[in-house]
């Protein structure tokens, strides 16, 4: 995507222009963030030893997948494990334009950070992660994983 | 309740139209013919083949290969069952027969469950290719 970045000292209102051919979600994205309102999540460490009691903004572009144990949920990063405050459902609508998709009753995977989809002998299908972790895409959420992944396909064109 | 119930009679139609159809045709071929006993009891282990394949759903904690495995042990106890009773009512089945009736089973099933092992893994590496796909697209 060609960005064109014009300072005008003296503009009485900052605006953006985007021309787009078909809104993909990377579109939807720039449009939450100009609106400011892409989401972040606010989350904890998981582990207490770590937690001071401040809360850490976390990107979804860093999370590689969301876990709901417990009636908690975490978020895995690179960083680390953070607990956040949400539900998972809240977090599949409101990070659908992200890459977020439902694998199973208790995970969203983050469908940028798969690096390897592999089914093994016993026919469960696991999605690998960079950070060299892995999830299981539930048999009775493969057709909705299938589908999501067709849409975001169709929707970049 | 009542939708799982439409669909059950509907896939066991579906699977009994198949399987007569099949049948009628390997009849014409062979020049074989079958008894309205068999047919009947051909209809009683389609529903019941079909009710155990429709508690998939029940074996979500389990690996596939092992649902398949549990599906087929279950189905032949739920056949041996239908078969004890329609030997106590008609006449009494045979050994030979016996064995016949689980081998007709057993080959589509094997066959079936062969397919679904290769969807599973042909389905996995269409959705990888997508997920490069769009893994590309976003760079």
């Amino acid at each position: 995507m060609k960005l064109n970045l014009y300072e005008i000292k003296n503009v009485s209102e900052e605006h953006a222009d985007i021309y787009y051919a078909g809104m993909r979600p990377v579109i939807k994205q720039l449009i939450d963030t100009a609106k400011s309102e892409r989401p972040v999540l606010q989350g904890r460490p998981a582990d207490e030893d770590q937690d001071d009691g401040t809360e850490v903004i976390l990107d979804p572009a860093n999370i590689y997948y969301l876990d709901h144990i417990d009636r908690r949920l975490f978020a895995y990063t690179r960083d680390g494990v953070f607990r956040l405050m949400n539900t998972l459902s809240s977090c599949e609508e409101m990070l659908w334009n992200y890459g977020f998709v439902r694998v199973s009753k208790s995970n969203l995977i983050n469908i940028y950070k798969v690096r390897q989809l592999k089914p093994d002998v016993n026919m469960r299908v696991y999605a690998f992660f960079d950070n060299g972790e892995r999830i299981c895409v539930n048999r009775s959420y493969r057709k909705s994983f299938g589908e999501y992944l067709r849409k975001m396909r169709r929707m970049q064109g | 309740m009542t939708e799982r119930i439409k669909q059950y009679l509907g896939d066991l139609f579906c699977v009994y139209t198949i399987i007569s159809v099949a049948g009628a045709v390997v009849n014409l071929i062979a020049g074989t013919k079958t008894s309205n006993e068999n047919v009947l009891v051909m209809f009683l282990i389609c529903a019941a083949a079909t009710f155990v394949l429709h508690l998939h759903r029940l074996f979500d904690g389990v690996s596939p290969l092992v649902m398949i495995i549990i599906q087929y042990l279950a189905a032949c106890i739920l056949i041996g069952v239908i078969l004890l009773v329609a030997s106590a009512l008609t006449r009494p089945v045979t050994l030979k027969g016996l064995l016949e009736y689980y081998r007709s089973f057993t080959i589509p099933y094997i066959i079936l469950a062969g397919l679904y092992y290769y969807r599973v893994f042909s389905e996995t590496r269409k959705q990888e290719e997508l997920i490069r796909e769009i893994q590309d697209m976003e760079r």
